[in-house]
């Protein structure tokens, strides 16, 4: 694809492209099965010949679209032939008959949705489900706000209950190819294993036995400070070099600083937002000076981390971006799946297929992108056929917590089509 | 022999008391602990285990390694199959954590690990290649179109497949095809699968066999974390060979986590006052969480405690061998100090407090350790 500035006008109409593919083939398809006589579904070789005959129709000049839509197709009356051959001596075929037209039907549904999530001119943007959908994934998961204290605030509200995907949104599957201390001093890239490790090291000795130095800023305070060095002792040969060169950069984005060249002590503004969230807690000396306490929590650094990668969207990294815009578009996508179909759907496999999530997923990361939603780089997104597949597969290694979020999700789109309805 | 066995165990024991008058002492000098009798109840505890400790030739050490964390995570047998099965059925969510753990606990512990940079994500990917099928196969062809061109695979790539292969134990069968389709020339396709005792274990709860159809599918609940206990089956199996399972620094590594397992499940539990903040915070879920005291994260405290527990634990799971190969160097004490950011999920800080989450592991041990502490005291 091309790496021009492409517009909204642009992208939309790739993705409708397969989805308006998809919806005629499953609505004819159950036009095909309601009229025909049960019993007849009994000899699948009559399945086979209405394939064919419909294959037969098939008129398209494109070749990529013509071989999408028999693939689907073919796919279709295959999963329709295992659920009869399967069921057929159990259940009365009159019965097996309904659900395959149910089944069909809620999966049209879907695409009904999936194909109408947004318009070509951004009208009445507010009612549309992309926008009501992504702004309300981001509001858990990547909030936004003016400033760090307030997206942290936001972040940790919704913390008790999707800490997993938060911390799972920060850390790219591709991390392997980033680099820790970029060029760019401002690029800022997903968190890498190590990193993570070396911020829970970091929040451990905080809590454990920090020094206490002058706050530069305020006089008579004394906040925590831990030795930079001791951070790195762990770390056997040489492993963690890479991330001792780039400490700088890294206790930046967790609101951390260096001072005297040797201790990581917070930020001003860091020092403000944890005494509010009590992770600092003021303490009253002998001498009248007033000590700042620290105890945090497992997420104090990382989610200020992720309040930081909100705040400064605009230079994130390109796997960063790249995560972050697949994990939107996928829990979109299964969340509009999640409230359309139940969850026996025989046809769940062919929406979760990797064939069928390259043809929609992308071009929604890059819808997500835009400005009105998430607002990051979308020239960022990788064209790559390889990238892509590298991508979508992480899809199968997804955490109990990004499922439990496609539920509440799939509740809200319910929310949102009752209030459409009014 | 065994009375030089005898001999070793007996000495480790010592040792191992030896440690935990060390960090008495060293607790002794310094109070982290905000909560009022924290520091109390950990040096109570430390006491009561060098009192407990030598009972009955070690029992609590034995029962702890050999019954529950073998059994759980490392299984003592010759039996793959068996070995699999019972770090298969000790799944919980939680349980999870650690068993991540004992494959990524290697990654800091050594350069070229196991599954260090691509190869974690390459397992994922295995997973989703099984889930695409309906036979339970992989083909390599397949495997390879989830990395760029299948047909022609990177050289690196069809390493990994190879070693990943042979980690997992997986069998392999070759389809020839005369005449490709693309090339019409002569090409040899190869399927993997898992055994078939393994995929009778799956059937229970990972794979749904359709026998009409004659296809067997992925459940929901498959994931890497299948591939991570066969991992973990094979490490257990070939313990005695270590060059097969990643020489020392895997036998050290294992040793740690056990060894912080052991320690975590005999902290006492901390009673703090209604008004502590951490009851408040909405992260600590009272049921099954408990404040613990956080004095034995302290370098010099962890350092006495663990340098002898993790030679117990070597001793204990691979025998002299692995007792010769726990390093006692300075890297010892490095990877000791890494123990203490390890296992972050079951073991996490709330508001400055150390909490433990109470999965079935910790609970197992204590219980030993509170049935022997109680028969003893009873007795006396």
């Amino acid at each position: 694809m091309s790496s021009r500035r492409e517009k909204w006008t642009d992208i939309l109409p790739r993705y409708m492209t397969f989805i308006s593919h998809m919806r005629p083939i499953l609505r004819e398809t159950r036009r095909i099965i309601l009229n025909l006589d049960a019993d007849l579904l009994l000899d699948t070789e009559v399945l086979d010949k209405i394939r064919q005959e419909e294959e037969k129709r098939n008129i398209r000049k494109v070749r990529a679209l013509s071989e999408f839509s028999a693939m689907y197709r073919s796919n279709v009356y295959e999963i329709i032939k295992d659920f009869i051959i399967k069921y057929r001596d159990k259940i009365p075929i009159i019965d097996i008959k309904d659900y395959i037209v149910d089944f069909l039907h809620e999966s049209v549904d879907a695409l009904v949705v999936l194909q109408n999530i947004t318009n070509p001119d951004e009208r009445n943007l507010e009612n549309t489900y992309l926008y009501r959908l992504v702004k309300f994934i981001e509001e858990k998961i990547f909030s936004r706000g003016n400033n760090i204290k307030r997206i942290y605030e936001k972040l940790l509200d919704h913390a008790p209950k999707f800490y997993e995907c938060q911390r799972h949104l920060l850390m790219p599957h591709t991390y392997y190819r980033e680099k820790i201390e970029n060029p760019d001093f401002f690029m800022i890239p997903g968190l890498s294993p190590k990193v993570y490790r070396i911020i829970n090291n970091i929040t451990s000795l905080y809590n454990l036995d920090p020094n206490f130095g002058n706050y530069p800023e305020k006089d008579n305070y004394e906040i925590p400070m831990i030795l930079k060095n001791e951070v790195f002792l762990p770390y056997i040969d040489s492993i963690a070099n890479a991330e001792e060169d780039a400490i700088e950069n890294i206790a930046e984005r967790i609101g951390l600083r260096i001072l005297d060249g040797i201790f990581l002590a917070p930020q001003k503004n860091t020092v403000e937002i944890f005494l509010e969230h009590n992770f600092l807690r003021e303490n009253k000396q002998s001498d009248e000076t007033v000590r700042l306490i620290p105890q945090f929590s497992n997420e104090t650094l990382i989610l200020y981390y992720l309040a930081f990668a909100s705040l400064r969207r605009g230079f994130l990294s390109k796997e960063l971006i790249n995560w972050i815009s697949m994990n939107f578009a996928f829990l979109t996508y299964m969340g509009v799946l999640k409230w359309k179909l139940s969850d026996e759907n025989i046809f769940y496999a062919i929406f979760k297929d990797l064939q069928t999530n390259e043809k929609v997923l992308p071009y929604l990361m890059k819808l997500i992108c835009f400005p009105n939603y998430i607002g990051v780089d979308k020239m960022k997104i990788r064209d790559s056929v390889q990238y892509r597949k590298e991508i979508f597969n992480f899809i199968g290694s997804q955490i109990d917590n990004l499922k439990e979020f496609i539920e509440e999700i799939a509740i809200y789109c319910e929310t949102i089509n009752n209030k459409k309805k009014k | 022999m065994i009375e030089n066995q005898d001999r070793i165990w007996k000495d480790l024991l010592q040792e191992f008391i030896k440690g935990i008058e060390k960090a008495t002492e060293e607790l002794e000098k310094r109070d982290v602990e905000n909560i009022p009798g924290a520091k109390q109840a950990l040096l109570q505890r430390l006491n009561n285990m060098k009192l407990h400790f030598p009972t009955n030739n070690g029992e609590i050490f034995i029962r702890s390694i050999n019954d529950k964390i073998q059994n759980a995570f490392f299984p003592d047998t010759q039996d793959f199959i068996e070995a699999f099965e019972k770090i298969l059925k000790s799944r919980t969510h939680e349980q999870d954590f650690i068993i991540n753990e004992l494959l990524n606990g290697f990654v800091t512990s050594k350069a070229k690990a196991i599954a260090l940079g691509a190869q974690g994500p390459v397992i994922d990917r295995m997973v989703e290649a099984f889930s695409k099928r309906n036979d339970f196969h992989i083909v390599d062809h397949q495997f390879f179109a989830m990395f760029g061109d299948p047909n022609k695979p990177r050289s690196y790539i069809k390493k990994q497949l190879e070693k990943l292969v042979n980690m997992f134990g997986l069998l392999s069968k070759e389809l020839v095809v005369e005449k490709d389709k693309r090339t019409s020339e002569r090409k040899v396709y190869t399927f993997y699968t898992f055994p078939d005792e393994i995929l009778k274990i799956l059937e229970e709860k990972y794979i749904v066999i359709d026998e009409e159809l004659g296809h067997a599918y992925v459940s929901e609940e498959f994931d890497r974390n299948v591939f991570i206990c066969m991992f973990l089956a094979n490490t257990a199996i070939n313990r005695d060979d270590l060059e097969k399972i990643g020489g020392t620094y895997t036998v050290n590594g294992i040793c740690a986590i056990f060894a912080l397992i052991l320690l975590l499940s005999f902290m006492p539990k901390l009673k703090v006052d209604e008004t502590n903040p951490v009851l408040r915070d909405p992260g600590f879920k009272e049921n099954n969480m408990s404040i613990i005291p956080k004095s034995w994260m302290m370098k010099q405290v962890l350092e006495s405690l663990f340098e002898p527990l993790i030679k117990v634990v070597a001793y204990r799971l691979g025998g002299g061998l692995w007792f010769s190969k726990i390093i006692d160097s300075e890297v010892n004490k490095k990877i000791i100090t890494q123990v203490r950011f390890l296992l972050q999920d079951v073991n996490k800080w709330i508001l400055g407090q150390m909490v433990r989450v109470e999965i079935p592991i910790f609970i197992e041990i204590a219980n030993i350790f509170t049935e022997i502490t109680v028969g003893t005291d009873s007795q006396e």
